[in-house]
């Protein structure tokens, strides 16, 4: 009967691995055990067949890197054993007589150059005077192992068994057999070139389609080259100048050449990582030289900033440390050697992403400040290549969430974060410039980021042309040009840039009163640019930073000052018409106001006629621009009480205004704001101040007692009873107030009169929130009395009130 | 002896003076075995004693005559009844008479002509022995002792470098260079090869040492080709510009010096077969003759500090001093070997590689002291026929003898 062959079952590729491994292993135990034995018994031609086959267990291709290393570090374990048996016999004096020779008959390399090795170190290790001729000789031979994966592993065991053999000293005698550090300088390259070739054709081999697979084993790998240049670095008697001349060159020229962007990235990284500083410091040069002639795919952007990281923190350790450090700095010119080198990498390397040019170049500046935080010339430097660099390719405008203008803005953001003061940006000459070259957006993104920064800092700007270079380079901000020409402005972002922007007019500031007129003119110059939008926010503050200057003229007293003072209030009055210009009307009416108050503080020659001008200014604003009711009403409280603080005027001149003031309030459109209007207008003829009363309070009873009047005439026209209530009580409150302040013309009949009015309106209301609230207030106001009747010394005064 | 069992008997003891001390060298026997024999070289002379004891003490022995013959002679397997002597030297040891106790006869072949070396083969023997008879009557009594010989040469006056570019038309180029045309038996083979264009998947090189032993003559030529070894010289594949080194030691093979036509009997020859073979298993090789020759008994101490045991690639372009190459392995050019520009005259020949499917045609019996284990099981697969035997395109000097046809 015949079976039909059945299909074996099928198993994961990480089982077969595992077969494979598990396999290999049990021959490398069993043949290590035979090995062993026959060392112990001295039968060492046994245990070289022993060793060769389980050697051969490293012929194998079935194993992926992983699990090849597994086998090697067994069996590489295992051949610890004959190490040590034949250096022992060899120290006794039981020299194996042609054992080198002997183990070359092996007929497969692989397992031979093993034990060439092995044998190899036991003579250099009990004879040292062979010592130059074997490495040479082992590193040559195993050039008969191309397999990348074996070969890679061959020459690994060849550079561990030599770790703690390769010569090590300077002497000058090159002839000598031991050999010198240059020789193991030799030995050493001459592995790491091998082994470099191996690694990067493993790349070359086998299907495209596995050409991730492939890369990730060699990522794998990678330590094994690496290993090379360690070695390198542990060699003591390497000086600087050998390093120099012989170490480095070597190295980079088997970089340069070997032309795979996976080996070149690592092993770039390798020698920045092995070496010392002081060494990469010395050799800048021809490090970064090597770096503009690597492959298109290497990220020579890392590798560079990554090495300008570590010589800024060496720079900064040295620092801390004292001299030695800093004269190497002083002496190598650091910076110099990276910015030319730099740009000579940019230059070279036509397809390096933009971004990653730009990235240099901010590594290119920490660099500076990390070293050279007071030049800040170099970082100048930086920025005047990095225009160039764009220029050269034609790149404008650069897209907000393009990387590259990511990386712009972390560009333009470092010299702002570390010395954390607009003052010194505004000292680079080229970085309005650069800002250029990112769109709008991105430009105001960084303006707002220098705005927090200023303001976070408080950093004052103290003259006119910085203020001029500062306002020119928050021009996204600062003017309606520029417009981003998509979409609609977002009114309430707009608001909150404004607002920065307005509290960093704040700090436009000079101690010097005549510069700081300057500064506000400049400034009123190029805010003026801003649009109806924009002016809104910003001019307010420049004009109370006037209006303050205007105050320090006062307190100074120098020559001419009021005449200044006159210049400052034309200057003031131009800025506020243009935002009347701006269609604004209610806050140029305040400004206005504000700054009629101002010059009545100030008092300088002919103020009275700008006053006035202001004042007819606020008026005229009122009649022509204001029309709601409810701001009428407002604007004309604000009049009023502004007109009752101004003690500058003539009667010729307050009366027409009170007078006015009148006017308007009992012109308002609605009954209730009439009434109001005209009680709020009271008092200018009681607390209001003119030339005439010798700015004194005027104390016009009469006229105070008439404007009440009205009012309750007027309260009483109101069809609402609650709002007609309401005005009332509020009149009361005036009444009161009046009486207290002892005016003659309000006695206490009126004041009953009108409580019993109250009360007898009162309880018709229907009740509501409104109602209660009106007759809390009533009650207040009836409390207020009680107490002061209560009270001994005042309580004469409410003789007869009936409450 | 004798026949039926009486009658005197006598046993015949050569003694050959200073035994003791003479050294001995290992020859194998038709069966394979190897015995140690006594060592003489050309020209010495062979002396020493016949003792003859007879078995029956007391009764006599009658004889027509005692000799001594020395004898070198050629044996072929396949004609077992005809052996070739070139040698046969006879010396009358006592005339017909009586022996009626012990007695010893001493002989001497003085200043002996031994031309060549003792050798036994896969289908021919050389032999020398001494044959004592005692002629009787009914059965002679016969005793033969087989000695061993060796042939010594002095270093040999021209002993080029092989030097050479082989390929297959846009597949394969390389270089190869052997350090000598010429090694002693204990000698070093150092080399390099140089890959000039790799297009093929090479899984690993290998040489090989092959002997080939030619017997008879014109249709009845037998050729026996035998692979004494197989060293496994890179492993993977190399790239382009890739040299890859050579060391081979021949003290540890079972070789002889080459022997040429040896009395128009049989030659002795060797090969160095450099075989790649590819990830398909197709092999690609060349041969090439190497002479080997026994150095004079200097005795060769290797020393570790010699330069032939470390022996790097680089050493190479030294000893090469001229690119010369074999013809037929018979004869060298006669160029001066140390001029450049003659160098440039004998430029290495290109060369054709030979590509054979699978395995080597060749027994294998490999001497490797302790790695048996992994020889290719296919090593005794039948032959193969050479495929694909091109020729680069304006090779012109091809025909400037080269073997490149092994069959």
């Amino acid at each position: 009967m015949t079976k039909m062959p059945t299909t074996p079952p099928q198993i994961s590729p990480v089982e077969e691995q595992e077969k494979f491994l598990h396999d290999a292993l049990g021959v490398v135990k069993a043949q290590a055990f035979h090995m062993k034995r026959a060392l112990d018994k001295n039968k060492l031609m046994d245990a070289l067949k022993n060793a060769s086959a389980m050697l051969a267990e490293l012929r194998t291709s079935l194993l992926s890197p992983k699990s090849y290393y597994e086998l090697y570090m067994a069996i590489t374990d295992e051949l610890r054993h004959l190490e040590l048996y034949l250096v022992d016999e060899f120290q006794k004096g039981r020299k194996v007589p042609d054992l080198y020779e002997l183990v070359q008959y092996a007929g497969n390399i692989v397992p031979r150059l093993y034990l060439l090795i092995t044998v190899g170190l036991v003579y250099i290790k009990t004879n040292t005077s062979l010592r130059r001729d074997l490495l040479k000789d082992l590193v040559e031979m195993c050039r008969g192992v191309q397999h990348p994966l074996r070969g890679l592993f061959l020459r690994n065991y060849l550079l561990q068994c030599t770790r703690n053999v390769l010569p090590d000293s300077s002497e000058t005698d090159a002839d000598s057999p031991e050999g010198t550090v240059k020789d193991s300088v030799d030995f050493v390259l001459m592995n790491f070139a091998e082994m470099n070739k191996l690694w990067v054709r493993m790349q070359h081999q086998g299907h495209s389609r596995e050409r991730q697979h492939r890369e990730r084993e060699r990522e794998e790998l990678r330590i094994l080259v690496g290993t090379n240049l360690v070695r390198l670095s542990q060699l003591e008697s390497v000086t600087l100048e050998k390093y120099q001349k012989l170490v480095l060159p070597g190295i980079l020229e088997q970089v340069v050449s070997c032309r795979d962007a996976i080996a070149q990235e690592y092993l770039m990284e390798c020698i920045i990582q092995v070496f010392p500083d002081e060494f990469h410091i010395q050799t800048l040069t021809p490090f970064l030289k090597s770096c503009a002639e690597l492959e298109q795919g290497v990220n020579v952007k890392n590798i560079v900033i990554s090495l300008m990281e570590r010589l800024a923190a060496f720079s900064q350790r040295s620092d801390s440390l004292g001299t030695e450090g800093a004269n190497i700095l002083q002496e190598v010119q650091l910076f110099e050697v990276f910015s030319d080198q730099v740009s000579s990498i940019i230059s070279n390397r036509q397809y390096l992403p933009p971004e990653d040019m730009v990235a240099l170049q901010v590594a290119l500046i920490n660099l500076a400040l990390k070293c050279y935080p007071d030049r800040i010339e170099y970082i100048d430097k930086v920025m005047l290549s990095s225009v160039e660099m764009f220029q050269r390719l034609g790149l404008e405008h650069l897209e907000y969430h393009s990387s590259v203008a990511k990386e712009l803005q972390k560009l333009l953001k470092i010299p702002l974060d570390s010395y954390n003061n607009v003052l010194v940006v505004l000292k680079l000459k080229h970085y309005a410039g650069l800002m250029q070259h990112l769109d709008f957006n991105g430009r105001k993104s960084l303006s707002i980021y220098i705005l927090t920064n200023a303001l976070e800092n408080e950093t004052i700007i103290p003259s006119p042309d910085e203020t001029e270079q500062a306002l020119t380079l928050l021009g996204t901000l600062v003017s309606e040009k520029n417009e981003n020409p998509l979409g609609e402005v977002d009114l309430e972002e707009l608001a909150e840039e404004q607002c920065l922007l307005a509290r960093f007019i704040h700090q436009l500031k000079s101690n010097v009163a005549d510069e700081q007129y300057l500064i506000l003119t400049m400034a009123r110059k190029i805010l003026g640019t801003g649009g109806p939008l924009r002016i809104k926010y910003t001019l307010p503050p420049l004009i109370f930073q006037a209006y303050q200057l205007a105050h320090k003229y006062k307190n100074l007293k120098e020559e001419n000052w009021d005449k200044k003072c006159t210049k400052i209030f034309q200057f003031c009055h131009q800025t506020i018409t243009a935002l009347v210009k701006a269609e604004l009307a209610e806050l140029p009416l305040r400004l206005f106001l504000q700054g009629a108050l101002a010059i009545d503080q100030i008092g300088f020659e002919n103020h009275e006629t700008v006053a006035y001008e202001f004042m007819s200014q606020a008026f005229s604003l009122y009649e022509d621009e204001i029309s709601d009711s409810k701001a009428q009403l407002a604007a004309i409280t604000l009049i009023v009480g502004t007109l009752e603080q101004i003690s500058c005027f003539s009667e010729e001149n307050s009366d027409p205004l009170r007078t006015q003031c009148a006017l308007a309030a009992s012109k308002l459109l609605k009954k209730p704001d009439q009434c109001r209007g005209v009680a709020t207008c009271s008092h200018l003829f009681w607390s209001g101040k003119s030339l005439a009363s010798n700015k004194e309070e005027t104390h016009d009873g009469k006229r105070v007692v008439e404007c009440l009047k009205k009012g309750l005439r007027i309260a009483k026209q109101c069809m609402d009873v609650s709002v007609q209530v309401q005005l009332f009580v509020e009149l009361l409150n005036h009444y009161i107030y009046f009486y207290e302040k002892d005016n003659d013309q309000v006695n206490i009949e009126i004041l009953n009169q009108v409580i019993k009015k109250i009360k007898e309106e009162l309880p018709n209301l229907e009740s509501s929130d409104e109602t209660e609230q009106i007759t809390k207030h009533f009650n207040n106001t009836l409390e207020h009395i009680r107490v002061r009747l209560d009270s001994p010394e005042e309580g004469a005064v409410y003789k007869g009130i009936e409450i | 002896m004798s026949f039926f069992g009486f009658g005197q008997s006598a046993e015949i003891d050569v003694y050959l003076d200073g035994q003791e001390t003479r050294k001995t060298a290992e020859v194998k026997t038709e069966d394979g075995k190897k015995e140690r024999l006594l060592l003489y070289y050309d020209g010495e002379t062979v002396i020493g004693k016949v003792n003859v004891s007879l078995k029956k003490p007391g009764s006599k022995l009658e004889h027509q005559g005692i000799k001594i013959e020395f004898i070198g002679q050629i044996e072929m397997f396949y004609d077992r009844g005809n052996h070739h002597e070139f040698i046969s030297l006879v010396k009358e040891l006592a005339r017909p008479g009586e022996m009626i106790a012990h007695t010893s006869y001493p002989f001497e072949f003085s200043n002996v002509e031994k031309p060549f070396e003792v050798y036994t083969g896969g289908n021919v023997r050389l032999r020398y022995f001494l044959r004592v008879t005692i002629i009787r009557r009914l059965a002679d009594i016969v005793k033969e002792l087989d000695i061993a010989v060796h042939t010594l040469c002095s270093y040999p006056e021209m002993n080029n470098s092989i030097k050479m570019e082989v390929g297959i038309e846009d597949c394969l180029h390389i270089e190869f260079e052997y350090n000598k045309s010429k090694y002693h038996l204990k000698d070093v083979i150092v080399g390099k090869i140089y890959f000039l264009l790799v297009r093929i998947k090479i899984k690993h090189m290998e040489i090989a040492i092959i002997k080939r032993e030619t017997t008879g003559s014109g249709p009845n030529t037998f050729t026996d080709n035998i692979t004494i070894a197989k060293y496994e010289i890179m492993d993977g594949a190399p790239v382009r510009g890739e040299s890859i080194p050579i060391r081979v030691f021949l003290a540890g093979y079972d070789l002889t010096p080459t022997m040429r036509d040896i009395n128009k009997k049989f030659s002795v020859r060797y090969f160095l077969n450099l075989v790649l073979m590819d990830t398909e298993d197709r092999r690609y090789f060349k041969q090439q003759e190497i002479t080997l020759w026994r150095r004079g008994d200097k005795v060769r101490k290797p020393n570790i500090q010699s330069p032939a045991i470390m022996a790097g690639t680089q050493n190479l372009e030294n000893t090469a001093a001229v690119y010369g190459h074999q013809n037929n392995g018979s004869q060298n050019e006669t160029e001066a070997d140390d001029d450049n520009e003659e160098k440039s005259e004998n430029a290495p020949v290109k060369e054709d590689f030979l590509r054979s499917q699978s395995t080597d045609q060749l027994n294998n019996t490999v001497t490797d002291p302790f790695d048996h284990a992994n020889m290719s099981p296919t090593d005794r697969s039948p032959e193969n026929q050479i495929q694909n035997m091109k020729r680069e395109e304006g090779d012109g000097q091809n025909d400037i003898g080269n073997d490149v046809s092994v069959e």
